[in-house]
């Protein structure tokens, strides 16, 4: 008994590790992986209250409109507010927005799916015929109708995007829980006496968990872009919030005189968004090689 | 085949049925009407307005007289853009955006395809890696800002390209453009998975040990099957590339759907959203019923249900 109980944990360890060493040969994906950590922490530091820059938020400074210089790096804006400190405070929402949905798309994608692709059937035919219907839809147009319908504001878009994002993430999972349900050990455990739900969670998702995370990689980016962009079009987020969409928004009207407004947050965007597109392609190759994940 | 075509169009009316009644729902059950932002508006004129376009009776009963409305051709008419009927405006935007969605499709399909198959065909030489880090660092900028850059460098710096309205040809280059570059990195990609796929099948090795050119098997015997999981993106990547141009409207100031969308929206256009809705929501019935049929004509093995 002993020794089955200390056996577990390193075997769990093991697997990841496992993944780990596989990613650690793909140096675009491990590359990627360390700026996600870095920019993850620097969004993790500001949130708890770390100052990051000489210039706190808020913290107007004489130097209105200046281009970047050694004393602010990304340059200020027309109230004098050093953008190096307003992009390391807007990556925290940015992020945030980004974490959260694939959170939401998590698990309302993978109960969906679950339920769904273990059920098999009417009922599978019906759930599946209403994600390809809602699946049709473009993000962008479901998203501007339900965010801004239901108001502006973080809750409004996480809604938004919340909406959009789990389908995905339920297509996936059916489609691992029809081809895993046939396998002879969900056979052993109904033999064994165990219900549905223990199967589905002790037996299924586990082995489903490779392209799950893989989805979830490439969700947190696309999370991101479509709050800029959102933001971006004036029905996102818009001030007193501060993300990279509202500095990017904000730094448009003045696109002609100070382009620094809007590149350093575009940059900044890009950069995190293209880490964990990186990243995905990485974690593919390293945990699920055969699916094809992105969606147009 | 045109059977086909007409009996999946019929068969989406119920889903474009839906698609009304949940957008109007949705539309009523948030709290704010289109009068509320026209400030100062004693509220006597404001119940008259409400009257006079029957926002004052039960939403059921809104409900039933838009759809009887709907069910003789009348789309309504805007609140905000005063005497201008949806269906008026509408036939303003909707060529409009259908411009600006094909061009950019057509630049898209240019681009990407080609790009995908010579990184496939190359795999892992330089030319490979510099297409996919180019299409990956495609999908991660937003809209906006490769039109911006596209605004600041053509119509700001180099004072070349028009960066505003929809007059001339020239007017397209930098709106199509802008739409066209994540779908086309986003094509390659695809492409070039799909390639890679069928150059390891068994009729390719077939091909290349009868002695035929490395060309002629990626051009006959490769790219008719890689292209279909391809094909089956440009229905949806079609009707995003119409419906989704918001971004691009907005940059461009380009009086198209997604311009007139979201104005609607903020401004709680009730006719006006539910006539663009309904538009977007046939373009993307008909796009995905037009690609099923090519589907099968790409793809004899595929039997579509109809």
């Amino acid at each position: 008994m002993t020794a089955s109980l200390s056996a577990e944990p390193v075997k769990a360890v093991s697997r990841v590790e496992l993944a780990f060493g596989r990613l650690k040969k793909i140096p675009s994906a491990y590359i990627a992986f360390w700026i996600v950590c870095l920019i993850c922490l620097i969004a993790l530091m500001s949130a708890v209250g770390v100052p990051l820059s000489a210039y706190s938020f808020d913290q107007a400074t004489e130097d209105l409109l200046v281009g970047p210089s050694m004393k602010h790096l990304m340059g200020t804006d027309e109230l004098g507010r050093d953008l190096f400190a307003r992009v390391i405070y807007g990556s925290r929402l940015s992020i945030a927005i980004g974490f959260v949905t694939a959170g939401v798309a998590f698990v309302l994608g993978t109960t969906y799916g679950a339920i769904s692709g273990y059920c098999g059937g009417k009922i599978d035919t019906i759930l599946m015929r209403g994600v390809d219907i809602a699946y049709s839809l473009p993000d962008l147009l479901v998203m501007i109708l339900v965010g801004v319908l239901i108001g502006k504001g973080t809750f409004g878009i996480l809604f938004a995007l919340g909406l959009v994002s789990w389908m995905g993430t339920a297509r996936l999972v059916r489609a691992q829980m029809l081809q895993l349900k046939e396998e002879e050990f969900v056979e052993a455990a109904k033999a064994a006496g165990q219900d549905g739900l223990t199967i589905v969670l002790k037996h299924l998702l586990p082995n489903a968990m490779g392209p799950i995370i893989v989805a979830l990689t490439f969700t947190v980016p696309s999370a991101i872009l479509s709050e800029s962009t959102l933001s971006f079009i004036g029905l996102g987020l818009s001030a007193p919030e501060c993300s990279w969409g509202t500095l990017a928004s904000d730094g448009w009207r003045s696109l002609r005189s100070y382009p620094h407004l809007l590149g350093f947050p575009s940059l900044f965007i890009f950069m995190t968004v293209l880490s964990f597109n990186c990243l995905g392609d990485g974690l593919r190759d390293v945990l699920d090689p055969r699916t094809r994940l992105f969606k147009g | 085949m045109l059977a086909l075509l007409v009996k999946r169009m019929l068969s989406s009316i119920p889903v474009l049925l839906v698609v009304a009644t949940l957008t109007f729902f949705l539309m009523r059950a948030v709290p704010g009407g289109p009068f509320d932002a026209d400030k100062n508006l004693p509220p006597a004129i404001v119940a008259n307005l409400n009257a006079k376009y029957q926002l004052d009776k039960p939403v059921a009963q809104q409900y039933f007289i838009y759809l009887s409305r709907l069910a003789k051709g009348d789309l309504g008419i805007s609140y905000k853009y005063v005497n201008r009927t949806v269906q008026d405006i509408l036939a303003e935007a909707v060529p409009v955006s259908f411009q600006l969605g094909f061009s950019a499709l057509l630049l898209a399909v240019i681009i990407g395809i080609p790009l995908g198959t010579l990184a496939a065909v190359n795999r892992g030489s330089w030319l490979d890696v510099t297409a996919m880090f180019l299409s990956t660092a495609g999908i991660s900028v937003p809209g906006f800002v490769i039109g911006a850059f596209l605004i600041f460098v053509f119509g700001i710096w180099l004072k070349v390209l028009p960066v505003a309205l929809w007059e001339t040809p020239w007017h397209m280059i930098l709106p199509a453009l802008t739409l066209a570059f994540s779908p086309a990195a986003y094509l390659a990609r695809l492409t070039r998975a799909s390639v890679l796929e069928v150059l390891e099948k068994d009729w390719v090795r077939t091909a290349r040990s009868k002695g035929l050119s490395r060309w002629s098997t990626v051009m006959k015997h490769t790219l008719r099957n890689a292209l279909v999981p391809v094909a089956t993106v440009l229905g949806p990547l079609t009707a995003i590339l119409i419906t989704g141009s918001f971004v691009v409207e907005y940059l461009y100031a380009i009086p198209g759907m997604g311009r007139f969308f979201v104005t609607a929206v903020t401004n709680r256009d009730y006719d006006l959203i539910m006539g663009t809705t309904l538009v977007f929501a046939a373009i993307l019935i008909v796009t995905n019923a037009i690609v099923d049929v090519v589907y099968q004509v790409l793809d004899p093995r595929m039997k579509v249900e109809g």
